[in-house]
């Protein structure tokens, strides 16, 4: 390592701010890393613009710690699943086999919704029947919902496999059949009638996991439930591969979900290594290109000069949101459209000041020196000048990544960015569109915007860091 | 060069600049189609208005037909529709720089109009006031509290400038205005969700004048936290830089108080550098009054970007572009005007 390297990294290393930034840079690395290893590529795609996949998560729901703070308590959401019965009996010449599991309810709350989820079932005869059922704490069972399974194909060959792709779903609130199993069961538990559609107006759910209170109200009742999916066939080889019970909370996990209940946390992880793409991507090209045609500029003069000049002058010039947003709306919101178009902008500006610090280094004696000994233009730009300037073009590298990040965040914002990937600026584009700030969805807005703030300052602070190394007269008012 | 030559040169290539966005934005509108259909939706909103006349006056149905599809060829020939687009390039440069995009649209005037240029008209005054009156409060408390933190490097207060300088340049101006509404609207109730009148709006004067205030009060509030922090920053480098000047030293030598060598030495001398950048930092006020006014739902041109936007209207973006480069161009010149003024070097070299 060379005496100038080692003393600008120990100028470097001795600001606060740079120790700050080079640690939130390898937070931001390593979550990256994580993501990119642990998340598939299509994640946005394949899940994250999927409604179906967050069809079981509650909707604009607060992460789960808020509980810390908060009394009363709110409802943890609750996905249970099983895949071995818990009983197997025969009766009357079919077999019943029992998957259940028990849900404890220890808040006064109801869940949100009941939903349940049938995957991989085979069977070798007839097509079973299923039937969902519940028994609460108080020692009364309701049986909630029956369906068959879908008869074979023609042709189709033993064992027949269903629910394999996606899997069967029943989204308990939709169902009127669930309302005449409770009208029957109000009657023989409190022998009153009430019409299905007095059942809908009341909430399955507060009948299902409620006390009654007065005629039309009901109560959470806490305590432990069980809930079981029977499976009756007339062959005891048939089976459910697996099957979950998804109690709907009012709050989900590490960051809460969205509107349509997709997990923030997981759309917030994604958006690391895509800011740390366009950032590094855009600031690389725009760097690259910048200098070089400053360096060429300054050097070769002439003709060229000029023409580079102008250019970057006007380019300079140019209102950049104005035209981001049109040229993005124009030729669609793609990464690298975004990209591209930051780069056809953010050049200029290296251009100008690498050229005038060429300007100064071009008559220096080892410049005129190599000139002598006959090396090349190309050689004398790359391997004498270059230098020179280098350490001004990286801090101008560093410096320009955060304004990258901003920029694809602002046009996410506008609603321009790619549908494809999920960004941080695009989560609150969505949560800005749906209200989210005038309901006070405080988990939608602010993560977001707060890493934003953060994978941007990461490179301020290494930036600002690096300034008193490339500026020395800065160095002494420290 | 001279006053006039130096303002002359600047003036061209501000020029240029418009000259060259309205190029690339035609050429880009052409090669994609989308001026294609612009002029097709403008050619058709004619033609319905000529056949409702026309409907007055011929009442067979096959006359009415041909005399409108007469009609309908000499229109796409004035349009220029049956000309490739590289050939009407002038023509839609012309209209553009007139507004002259036909109806947006969804959006609509107070009064009704769908045309882009009134419905533009309406919204510039809006844009106007806030960006101005954030320019004068930046200016002024970057001025100050810079020149402040200049003269006791290392301070509380200079350390204070350079997070909070790094930090307002990290926020997103949008994301603030989101944190502000969540803040002060939401949880507190002090500020209108957005808006630029409270509904109905006030009529007597005072009362009309003091609801505008109240309503303008965060995206002006969001804009000056945004954007004042690398303006402070830049001030006070400046400064620093102009403060280690040997006539500075030679100022300090001769005795003169430290106000005097702080005004006379180091301040007059750093205000071009200094304006250079307010200058240079024009841009991020545009970009900054954009995504705020769409935050606050303040009723300008920013906000009618995100409707254009939302609601795929290719006339109406263009007209948007256009403006606000307009916008641009002019307020620098009239800073680049304030520049000669203030540097004598221009004004006598």
């Amino acid at each position: 390592m060379s005496l100038f390297l080692r003393e600008a990294l120990r100028e470097f290393w001795r600001g606060s701010l740079s120790k700050l930034g080079v640690i939130f840079l390898s937070i931001v690395i390593i979550v990256s890393f994580y993501t990119t290893t642990t998340m598939p590529l299509d994640y946005g795609t394949r899940f994250w613009s999927n409604p179906v996949f967050w069809v079981n998560n509650p909707k604009a729901a607060p992460p789960e710690w808020v509980n810390t703070f908060v009394s009363p308590k709110l409802l943890e959401h609750k996905v249970l699943s099983t895949s071995l019965p818990a009983s197997v009996d025969a009766v009357e010449g079919s077999i019943l086999k029992r998957y259940s599991v028990s849900y404890k309810l220890g808040v006064e709350q109801f869940p949100q919704f009941f939903n349940l989820e049938v995957s991989n079932l085979t069977y070798h005869e007839a097509p079973p029947t299923l039937i969902l059922s519940i028994l609460k704490p108080d020692g009364y069972s309701i049986d909630l919902y029956t369906f068959i399974v879908e008869r074979p194909f023609e042709n189709e060959s033993i064992p027949f496999i269903r629910y394999t792709l996606e899997p069967k779903r029943v989204l308990l609130s939709g169902e009127v059949q669930v309302a005449r199993a409770l009208s029957n069961f109000i009657s023989a538990r409190y022998g009153e009638l009430l019409s299905p559609s007095q059942i809908i107006d009341i909430g399955y759910e507060q009948i299902i996991f409620g006390e009654r209170s007065a005629l039309k109200s009901f109560t959470p009742l806490k305590g432990t439930y069980t809930l079981t999916l029977t499976l009756a066939s007339r062959n005891p080889n048939d089976n459910i591969g697996s099957c979950r019970f998804i109690l709907g909370g009012q709050v989900y996990g590490l960051m809460g979900t969205d509107l349509l209940g997709r997990d923030l946390f997981s759309g917030l992880l994604f958006g690391f290594p895509v800011a740390l793409l366009i950032g590094f991507a855009t600031s690389v090209i725009t760097t690259a290109l910048g200098a070089g045609l400053g360096i060429m500029s300054g050097y070769i003069g002439g003709r060229i000069d000029d023409l580079i000049q102008r250019f970057s002058d006007i380019v300079n010039n140019f209102p950049q949101l104005p035209l981001l947003i049109f040229l993005t709306f124009i030729f669609g919101g793609k990464l690298w459209v975004i990209v591209l178009v930051l780069v056809a902008f953010g050049w200029p500006g290296l251009t100008i000041i690498v050229r005038s610090m060429v300007l100064s280094v071009k008559g220096a004696p080892f410049v005129e020196s190599a000139l002598a000994v006959g090396a090349s233009r190309l050689r004398i730009m790359g391997r004498h000048i270059f230098p020179q300037v280098a350490p001004f073009i990286l801090s101008q590298l560093i410096f320009y990544t955060p304004s990258a990040i901003l920029s694809e965040a602002a046009l996410s914002f506008l609603g321009l960015g790619d549908p494809t990937i999920p960004t941080w600026g695009q989560i609150l584009e969505y949560g800005f569109r749906n209200g989210a700030v005038y309901l006070g969805y405080w988990w939608w807005i602010l993560p977001p915007g707060l890493l934003i703030i953060y994978s941007a300052i990461t490179f301020v602070f290494i930036a600002m860091g690096l300034e008193p190394v490339v500026n020395p007269r800065l160095r002494r008012w420290r | 060069m001279g006053l006039g030559k130096t303002l002359a040169v600047r003036g061209l290539t501000l020029i240029a600049v418009l000259f060259c966005v309205l190029l690339l934005t035609v050429a880009v509108i052409g090669a994609t189609g989308v001026s294609d259909r612009i002029l097709n939706a403008m050619l058709n909103e004619r033609l319905r208005g000529i056949r409702q006349v026309l409907s007055t006056q011929i009442t067979d149905p096959d006359e009415l037909n041909r005399a409108i599809e007469a009609i309908e060829d000499d229109l796409i020939h004035s349009y220029g529709l049956d000309q490739p687009w590289y050939v009407r390039m002038p023509s839609m440069l012309a209209r553009i720089i007139i507004l002259d995009l036909g109806n947006a649209r969804t959006i609509q005037t107070f009064t009704g109009s769908r045309l882009v240029s009134d419905i533009i008209l309406e919204r510039l005054p809006n844009t106007i006031l806030i960006m101005i009156t954030v320019l004068i409060i930046n200016f002024l408390v970057g001025l100050i509290i810079g020149v402040k933190s200049a003269t006791r490097p290392g301070s509380l207060l200079d350390r204070f400038i350079s997070i909070y300088s790094s930090i307002s340049y990290a926020i997103p101006t949008w994301w603030l205005g989101l944190l502000m509404i969540l803040v002060f609207s939401f949880y507190f109730r002090l500020f209108p969700f957005g808006g630029m009148f409270s509904a109905p709006p006030p009529t007597e004067l005072i009362p009309r004048l003091l609801d505008l205030i109240w309503h303008a009060a965060m995206p002006i509030i969001t804009l000056v936290i945004a954007l004042s922090g690398s303006w402070i920053y830049i001030t006070r480098s400046v400064v620093i830089t102009t403060a280690q000047e040997d006539f500075v030293t030679v100022a300090r030598a001769k005795g003169l108080s430290e106000r005097l060598v702080m005004w006379r030495y180091i301040i007059r001398v750093a205000a071009p550098p200094i304006l250079t950048n307010l200058m240079l930092g024009l841009a991020a006020y545009l970009g900054g009054a954009i995504l705020t006014e769409t935050v606050f739902s303040w009723p300008g041109m920013g906000l009618l970007y995100y409707h254009a936007i939302v609601s795929i209207d290719e006339a109406l973006i263009l007209a948007l572009t256009y403006i606000f480069t307009l916008i641009y161009v002019i307020s620098r010149f009239l800073l680049e005007v304030f520049y000669v003024i203030l540097d004598p070097r221009v004004r006598y070299g």
